[in-house]
């Protein structure tokens, strides 16, 4: 018996050192490219001439099977290098699915060497799997004595072949499926994306392919979760391999607690955007008239501005949760997108000024808005105060305040309520730490007839805020509309001139008269129609823009936009409508394009969603040789425009 | 052979149009497990509702498979049933192999086996028709699911971590994590297991793909 062993063991071993060997279902052999000695690198090639009906797999064997395992054994200064996979093949078991290899094939490796050494053999140790309908473990030892080997062609042809070249691909999962898409200048007759992840993607039902025109195809590949961030593989265009490397837009490229500290970020920056500091400069001014008063005063009324800003912005919070959740694709400052709501804070706006300019004191919580020493235990016009800075506020997306507020509206639900306290916590900030430290007042101005110059011209933002908001309205609707909501700008001019000339019956008399005149107007108010006026020089937006534009290798711009996003409008006037950003966009053949949101429309929200945003503004730019399109700033001038694009 | 094998090739292409219609399921981990109806080795029936109580082990298996038999040669599979029967861990081998194929066996030959190799069982399911098998999503044998007494799927994917790779072959058993027997416990205790889904490995399970 032992004998007998030791005979099969010999048997083995010189069945080892032969090349090629035959190893039950296919011949192995080793072979190379080396052409003269003087060579320090090339290539050796494991050769398995596989029989009919049998194959072996690729790195990712699909529902079974198993990749190969090739263990080198080579002298000292000698470095074997594995190289890149040939371009496999599907080879269906419906309802299973594998990746291999069938008939012939060489699996390429390259060899580094020292100059200095001779050259020797070189030994492998390869291990596969075959498999017709049933699989086989076999093995080759395989030896090549590189000092006599002749150069064997077919390592050249398998090296012309390897999937080395990069292929763009644009992917987005969509539903239960992969949808990668590439450009192709010849019509394909089958393609196939071979992922080299194995717990991604399902390989049955079949990949789909559907031509979208002008040399862009669509690949479908079923996927196992909707979580793929990236993945690679090869994509197969009748037979010939490509290299793909994908980074999908991350669904939760955030995680809650930086949303919340962005929230705290943007809350405090967005106290400094347009919209909002003709409001915040009036609180100011109140808090400046308290100077030198008592400290628990300046902290309640401190305290009653941050307890409106807290409570305006839960409610609003409230309202944007509980609408996401039926499906409804709203965003921040979504409420302006109704000309209802524009024209109710136009007059609120209107009327704020001519309070301010006229100096008219009336009994309201309306006079704390501005300097009412009179009034100073009146906590709720500093809660009011505080609630109109956060509906005024609503249509400016700050810096960071966008990504935490997309992310916490795209996957509604209570738990990312927190991001909207931080928000107002963010935007409050200052005033919290005054109800804290109410001594610090002292640092401010000194009161005095000064406050109340100050205080008239305040007026004037108040009113330059009202006429924007009329500009937001007639956009939305038509100018006959916007002559309707002048005409209840004169009826709140009469009623606030009433208010404080009138004393008694005849008062309440004439609010009454004023109060039906405007809901008169107010009723015959229309729906909105309208749009921004077409910018000539930009492209409109649509969801498949930008794969389009990315297939054809062409650069752009997106500006996702609205006449009643004073951000937008601001940047739009800074960065946009400058000689130099246009000449820019001109001289480097970038495609402008517009996504106009001043009305609602659910294909933009879904573009916004895209990039983990609700709210805008957003800018996106993208040009050849970028992996994927980035977002740029929020807030632009020329020079960060144009340094953002090189 | 070869005959054969060019006449199930012949078969795969002119019905190729029904084989896309063969759905493998996909079911989900920690929700109710997909009931299953099969007939063991000695002709009864048996149903997944029936074994509510008792926790549920599949095994994929097929004989002739190199990674089954590596598994049942060393030991390795027959040790785990074991510790199952122990648990009171119902265990059920399925063979999905269709009649001709690779690892379809008569029931006879299927009670042999099992003696043969000194395996322990509860049931060996024979689902000649594939059904089980593609309700399970079941591609490889082995290819392991566990479900608990309130009749939830816990786990499905190999039975350890040496993964796909011709490594299997020389790997040891001992040093591997078995997913299955590291995880009976939870199992048991209705838990929802720390991993619950992986990658199988292994032949592919040997459907009627004509």
């Amino acid at each position: 018996m032992k004998h007998i062993f030791l005979a099969f063991s010999l048997f083995l071993s010189t069945l080892a050192v032969s090349n090629p060997v035959e190893t039950g279902h296919a011949r192995a052999s080793l072979i190379t490219n080396l052409q003269n000695s003087q060579q320090e690198s090339f290539y050796v090639g494991v050769r398995l001439e596989m029989q009919e009906g049998w194959h072996t797999y690729w790195e990712n064997p699909g529902d079974s099977g198993s990749p190969f395992e090739a263990k080198w054994n080579v002298d000292e200064g000698v470095i074997v290098e594995n190289v890149e996979w040939p371009t496999p093949i599907t080879i269906p078991y419906p309802p299973l699915m594998t990746f291999g290899y069938e008939g012939d094939v060489v699996f390429p490796f390259k060899v580094f060497r020292s100059l200095d050494l001779e050259l020797s053999s070189i030994s492998v140790d390869f291990d596969f799997l075959i498999c017709a309908d049933i699989c086989i473990p076999e093995k080759a030892s395989l030896t090549l004595d590189l000092s006599s080997a002749t150069p064997n062609v077919l390592v050249d042809e398998a090296i012309q072949k390897l999937p080395l070249k990069i292929i763009q691909t644009e992917s987005a999962v969509k539903g239960d499926g992969l949808k990668t898409k590439f450009k192709f200048s010849q019509p394909i007759q089958d393609a196939y994306l071979f992922p080299r992840q194995d717990n991604l993607f399902a390989y049955t039902p079949t990949q789909q392919l559907v031509s979208l025109g002008d040399d862009l195809y669509e690949i479908t590949v079923p996927v196992l979760n909707d979580e793929v961030a990236s993945f690679s593989g090869i994509l197969s265009i009748d037979g010939e391999g490509f290299q793909i490397e994908e980074e999908l837009e991350s669904s939760s490229s955030m995680s809650l607690w930086q949303a919340i500290l962005f929230a705290l970020i943007g809350g405090l920056i967005l106290n400094l955007m347009p919209c909002v500091f003709p409001v915040i400069s009036l609180k100011v001014l109140s808090f400046v008239s308290m100077g030198g008063d008592d400290n628990s005063k300046i902290r309640n009324h401190a305290l009653s501005f941050v307890g409106g800003v807290m409570s305006t912005f839960l409610s609003i919070a409230t309202a944007l949760i509980i609408i996401r959740s039926t499906g409804s694709m709203i965003g921040w400052g979504y409420q302006l997108q109704s000309p209802a709501v524009v024209g109710i804070l136009t007059l609120i706006m209107l009327g704020i000024g001519l309070i301010l300019l006229t100096n008219i004191n009336f009994a309201s919580g309306l006079t704390t808005l501005g300097s009412s020493v009179q009034s100073r235990n009146d906590y709720s016009g500093s809660f009011f105060t505080g609630v109109l800075a956060v509906v005024v506020a609503s249509p400016c997306t700050a810096p960071f305040m966008g990504a935490a507020i997309g992310y916490a509206l795209l996957q509604p639900s209570f738990a990312t309520l927190p991001i909207f306290l931080a928000l107002g916590l963010g935007f409050a900030g200052p005033y919290l730490l005054l109800a804290l430290k109410p001594q610090w007042i002292s640092a401010l101005p000194q009161p005095g007839a000064w406050m109340e110059t100050l205080k008239q011209f305040f007026a004037f933002p108040m009113i330059a805020t009202a006429l924007w908001l009329m500009w937001v309205f007639m956009v939305q609707t038509s100018g006959d509309a916007l002559i309707l909501l002048l005409l209840l700008g004169l009826i709140l001019g009469i009623a606030i001139w009433m208010i404080a000339t009138f004393k008694g019956r005849w008062k309440w008399i004439g609010m009454l008269a004023t109060f039906l005149a405007a809901m008169q107007v107010f009723n015959n108010l229309p729906e909105n129609t309208g749009g921004m006026v077409a910018d000539s020089s930009a492209e409109e937006w649509s969801l498949d823009i930008e794969s389009d534009l990315q297939a054809q290798d062409q650069a752009y711009l997106i500006n996702f936009t609205a006449a009643w996003c004073i951000t937008c409008q601001t940047n739009e006037k800074t960065a946009f409508a400058r000689d130099k950003v246009k000449e820019y966009l001109t001289d480097q053949n970038i495609t402008y394009i517009k996504a106009d949101w001043t009305n609602r429309n659910e294909e933009i929200a879904v573009g916004l969603a895209k990039y983990e945003r609700t709210g805008i503004p957003l800018y996106i730019f993208w040009k050849p040789g970028m992996p994927g399109s980035k977002i740029l700033p929020a807030v632009l001038t020329e020079d960060i425009l144009i340094k953002a694009m090189q | 052979m070869k005959t054969f094998v060019t006449l199930l090739a012949t078969l795969a292409i002119s019905n190729s149009v029904n084989a896309a219609d063969i759905k493998l399921q996909n079911p989900p981990i920690n929700e109710e497990a997909p009931n299953f109806i099969a007939v063991n080795s000695y002709g009864k029936t048996i149903q997944l509702s029936d074994l509510k109580g008792s926790p549920v082990i599949l095994e994929w298996t097929n004989h002739e498979c190199p990674y089954v038999a590596r598994h049942y040669n060393e030991n390795n599979m027959q040790s785990i049933q074991k510790m199952a029967n122990d648990a009171g861990i119902i265990w059920l081998s399925v063979i999905s192999s269709t009649p001709g194929d690779q690892g379809h066996v008569s029931p006879e030959k299927a009670n042999a086996l099992t003696d043969s190799r000194g395996a322990s069982p509860t049931h060996v399911l024979l689902d000649e028709l594939g059904e089980m098998g593609m309700l399970y999503g079941a591609k490889t044998t082995p290819h392991m699911y566990m479900i608990d007494a309130n009749g939830i799927l816990r786990y499905k994917g190999a039975i350890d971590d040496i993964g796909r790779g011709m490594q299997f072959f020389n790997a040891s058993f001992n040093k591997a994590i078995n997913y299955v027997s590291s995880q009976m416990d939870q199992l048991i205790a209705n838990e929802s297991l720390n991993i619950n889904s992986t990658t199988a490995y292994g032949c592919s399970v040997k459907y009627n793909y004509d």
